[in-house]
């Protein structure tokens, strides 16, 4: 086939024919050609948009009128002035900080859950691993109206007659009132996760550790959850940029301001709302924002790919 | 002498909790270690639940004190559903006459479109991601990012292409005659745009699942395919697409749930005056002090997501059955 194909080449000259002639003879080869275009096309789809918010920061704000896909200047200073406007640093911190400590507590919560469900037998495992299921089902907004009371401190936990009551903490403006909710929100995935990872260790390694007089709380933070690092970083990994992403109670448990805990979707807001004109500066923030999250894809994405996999196959 | 005193009590106060629970049998043990869990979700989740879905059956109550007026049954609910409450809504609720401009209509019609689009997708992304390629693994880093993005930020990039006189979007789209001048307050073209920005972020997420469930089929069943001829389509049909239909259905149903909760992007491409879905609405009684119609809203939203989640499991269910 490749011997005879330049003396027929030589006989009908065009490319097109060539390649035709080609594709008929040899139909993988159209199928590795059609595999690339297709690459290359979520490639761009998926890539673009980033590419057009670095399009928008780079041009200087004045020349900012029916853009193309280039960039009209090279303002760099948009970068910095993203930060002079609004402190926007500080809703990123606010974000980091939030999602850190929400995963820490789910983490933990998780793997004493984790454990329960992966290693021991008890009456009502099943009904208890639905009731979590369950909760992962409702929509966020069937949540959010007692919450808001609750944070806003409206609810009473505690009244003793004649001696005064217990009102709930007024936690909104603080990290309080977005940590405790998520930490709920994203405990069953990480339960899930945790739960097929812990449920592999051999019995055999726990028991070692136990005859050697560690408690059973001991055995499990010092052999069970080191031998599942690679599950306690993927249910970690997922829970921060699962809160890091959040929008919807983030946005309603605060009320905007950077010294109040906003996080980063009150910055977005702000700059959308406030310096509606600045369109280099949405841009530049929107990609200051989106860098932990791609940092952390680049570098966790095999512990991603197989907790999204697990975590909802596992459902 | 004090100090080592000291030390051995502060140790064994650190360990007491521990030893504490050496006591119990193995079934005492997986409560206790359920507690903190159980007491979190209680208290963040099915309390709420429970609180909002009494709050429904109470009237608004907009003057008084407390957030909800007296027990009034179901009327929330019937006059959500019959159209009485659209005045106080700003939009309809239901409403087949402008699909677009309905809380119900438009969140089903941006759910199905944007997960049957995500399905198809996601289904191509999987295809190219389950072959070995040298530069697979940054292709998928490529693929995976959109997902990661926070909504704020997906719904500011879409508002930014389609921001008329900045971005190319609208434009391009005119030109094809599919929107209007101004799409950020057309309902139809903000729809339009919520979905791209929905597709953009998430068919990565269907893609992994996808793949997850490609990656799990005996790769002798292609060998046999080869042997007797059969065609690419073939393949496909008859042993690809059978072989990842249960990874596919509870792809399709995380996304459907996640799809019904449309809000943030809706926020910031556009506005939930423009694009009405169920927790826009929730979000708006609620912040105008109607505290009962939010709760009847967003138990409706709940239902709504219940049912379609039925569907699917019952559907899932058919499939295991059926092997």
């Amino acid at each position: 086939m490749s011997a005879a194909s330049p003396v027929e080449d030589e006989e009908d000259g065009g490319l097109l024919q060539r390649w035709t002639r080609k594709a008929i003879a040899d139909p993988r080869s159209v199928y590795q050609a059609l595999f690339y275009v297709v690459t290359l096309f979520f490639l761009i789809t998926t890539l673009f948009p980033f590419y057009w918010l670095l399009v928008l920061a780079l041009t200087p704000l004045d020349a900012i009128v029916n853009m193309g896909l280039l960039p009209k200047g090279f303002n760099v200073y948009a970068f910095v002035e993203v930060f002079e406007r609004l402190p926007f640093h500080i809703y990123m911190f606010n974000s980091i900080v939030i999602a850190l400590t929400t995963t820490v507590i789910v983490l933990i919560f998780g793997s004493l859950a984790g454990y329960a469900f992966g290693r021991l037998q008890f009456r009502g495992k099943s009904v208890l691993l639905i009731a979590l299921l369950a909760v992962s089902y409702f929509p966020p907004a069937a949540f959010i109206l007692p919450l808001f009371q609750l944070f806003t401190g409206n609810i009473t936990i505690l009244a003793v007659p004649g001696a005064g009551a217990i009102q709930s903490p007024n936690w909104f403006n603080t990290p309080g009132a977005m940590v405790t909710p998520f930490s709920a929100l994203f405990l069953p995935l990480t339960i899930f996760i945790l739960t097929t990872f812990y449920s592999q260790i051999p019995d055999g390694l726990e028991e070692a550790a136990r005859v050697e007089g560690t408690t059973r709380i001991g055995a499990l933070f010092r052999v069970i959850v080191p031998l599942s690092a690679p599950g306690v970083a993927t249910a970690g990994v997922l829970t921060f940029i699962g809160v890091y992403n959040e929008f919807f109670i983030s946005f309603l448990m605060t009320d905007g301001q950077a010294q109040n805990w906003a996080p980063i979707v009150w910055g977005i807001l702000n700059y959308q709302g406030q310096y509606q004109a600045f369109y280099n500066l949405m841009a530049a923030a929107s990609i200051l924002g989106v860098l932990p999250v791609v940092i952390l894809v680049v570098v966790a994405q095999e512990r991603i790919v197989s907790g999204l996999t697990a975590g909802a196959l596992k459902e | 002498m004090v100090l080592s005193h000291v030390f051995g009590r502060a140790r064994s106060l650190a360990t007491a909790p521990a030893n504490w629970t050496e006591q119990l049998n193995e079934e005492q043990f997986a409560y206790v270690l359920l507690v903190p869990t159980f007491i979190l979700i209680g208290a963040m989740a099915f309390w709420p639940l429970w609180d909002t879905f009494q709050m429904s059956l109470h009237a608004d109550n907009l003057y008084g004190g407390g957030f909800v007026g007296e027990f009034i049954g179901l009327e929330n609910y019937v006059k959500l559903l019959t159209g009485q409450r659209d005045a106080v809504l700003g939009n309809s609720f239901f409403s087949v006459e402008e699909p677009f401009r309905s809380a119900i209509t438009v969140t089903l019609i941006y759910t199905v479109v944007s997960v049957f689009l995500e399905t198809l997708i996601g289904f191509g992304q999987a295809l190219v991601l389950d072959q070995d390629f040298r530069g697979r693994r940054w292709v998928r880093v490529a693929i995976l990012i959109p997902w990661a993005v926070p909504i704020a930020i997906q719904g500011l990039i879409f508002f930014l292409i389609f921001q008329p006189g900045i971005g190319f979007g609208t434009e391009v789209m005119q030109n094809l005659g599919i929107f209007s001048s101004t799409p950020l307050i057309n309902s139809f073209d903000s729809t339009v745009i919520i979905i791209f920005a929905d597709v953009w972020k998430t068919s990565a997420f269907m893609a992994l699942l996808i793949l997850a469930g490609l990656q799990s089929i005996d790769r002798n069943l292609y060998r046999v395919a080869d042997v007797s001829g059969a065609t690419l389509w073939q393949r496909f049909k008859l042993i690809t697409l059978p072989l990842v239909l249960p990874a596919l259905l509870v792809a399709m149903l995380f996304r459907t749930i996640q799809a019904m909760r449309v809000f943030g992007v809706i926020e910031t491409v556009s506005s939930c005056s423009v694009v009405p879905s169920l927790t826009c609405m929730v979000v708006g009684t609620f912040q105008s002090g109607r505290f009962a119609t939010a709760a009847a809203v967003a138990f409706i939203t709940a239902a709504i997501v219940g049912a379609v989640a039925t569907i699917y499991i019952v559907k899932f269910a058919d499939l295991e059955g059926g092997r």
